[in-house]
């Protein structure tokens, strides 16, 4: 089918404004939207620019908002976005970064957040005396699975009213990756972690608006482990 | 052996609590307690009674009454709700002001105006109506 496609363009050297770049585009039903945005680079406009990389939903370098949603555009089928001949598909840049170019965002606010959690594992104890790894219960190493689960596209903090508002804010990805280590029964620097989130900007900033957890496209819970870095910090306690 | 545990290991962390996390913790517990003051209030004030028949001589009557039960309600009505709303008014500010000073002077105003309207209505409420 045909569809109509408009797209965010925006040159920082050339353009003083956003502008709506439209194409139509041959898709199947079974397409995804990435591949509709790689008909419009590869023919029909060279100089439309795009970030992508493994194009399966695992890198998570694609993140845009289609129809007004952030979405991982390699994840997003056709069907599931037009019904018909002639339907209109919009897709932008995820807000609340910085346009480099057409949908490509700076990241590097992003990254500077979440290395402010400390997403490393900490344990300075000596390792098992037969040299092997640190054993955990299987329900000790479910506790943390969910935030295992992020790739970084950002969706879930580029969805973020409060992270709009004040990019300050750590944003909800990082607090998923401080939650991966906080609750990891091995790790033994939850203080040090929770101390930054313990914050205005940290968890605080916070306002359970779900955005999050509806953009994220590895399903994870993102509220739900926001509440119990919250629930932490508010009893002193990982459970 | 740890790895046959069935419940998850539970550690005690120590994380001195700040401004902000005692202000969450407030609003979660004020939040609770305004379903079913706030209901309350517009239950009795503007359905049972209706905002018309209210005047003076009501609230004298009102205060009189059941050893001081309204006038307690309505104090923690005055306590929880309007500290609520100042403190969510607090958030909404900081979202959108992003110098830091105009942040402080702002957060103080708030607190401020937080402060004499509380002490106005308290007043009131200990004070009574006048015959």
């Amino acid at each position: 089918m045909k569809i109509h496609l408009k797209i965010k363009r925006f040159n920082p050297e050339k353009d003083s404004k956003p502008w709506w770049g439209e194409y139509e585009v041959d898709v199947e039903p079974t397409d995804r939207v990435l591949d509709a945005l790689h008909q419009v680079k590869w023919f029909q406009d060279g100089t439309f620019n795009l970030r992508r990389s493994c194009a399966h939903g695992v890198c998570g370098s694609d993140a845009v908002r289609i129809n007004g949603q952030n979405k991982l555009a390699c994840k997003v089928l056709m069907q599931d976005v037009v019904k018909k001949d002639g339907d209109t598909i919009t897709v932008e840049p995820i807000l609340g970064l910085k346009v480099i170019k057409d949908l490509i965002v700076d990241m590097e606010p992003f990254f500077a957040h979440y290395r402010s959690v400390m997403p490393f594992f900490v344990n300075d104890e000596p390792a098992p005396a037969d040299g092997r790894e640190r054993l955990q219960s299987i329900v000790d190493r479910e506790r943390y699975d969910q935030g295992t689960k992020c790739i970084l596209c950002a969706a879930c903090t580029t969805s973020c009213p409060s992270f709009w508002s004040n990019d300050e804010y750590v944003g909800p990805a990082s607090i998923v990756q401080a939650h991966r280590f906080i609750f990891d029964s091995r790790d033994r620097a939850a203080a040090e972690r929770l101390e930054v989130l313990n914050q205005q900007m940290g968890v605080w900033r916070c306002r359970t608006a779900f955005n999050c957890t509806n953009a994220c496209p590895r399903e994870i819970p993102i509220t739900q482990l926001i509440g119990e870095v919250k629930q932490a910090l508010a009893t002193g306690e990982i459970k | 052996m740890t790895v046959m545990a069935s419940t998850p290991t539970v550690r005690k962390v120590s994380v001195p609590k700040t401004w902000d996390t005692r202000m969450w913790q407030f609003m979660r517990w004020s939040g609770v307690l305004l379903i079913p003051l706030a209901w309350g209030h517009i239950l009795i004030k503007d359905v049972v009674i209706g905002v018309h028949d209210i005047d003076l001589e009501y609230v004298r009557r009102e205060w009189a009454t059941w050893y001081s039960f309204w006038r307690i309600y309505d104090a923690a009505l005055l306590a929880f709700a309007f500290a609520h709303g100042m403190n969510g008014l607090r958030h909404v500010a900081n979202d959108f002001i992003h110098n830091e000073n105009t942040k402080r002077v702002v957060s103080w105003a708030i607190l401020i105006l937080w402060l004499v309207i509380s002490v106005i209505g308290a007043t009131a409420i200990v004070g009574g109506v006048s015959k």
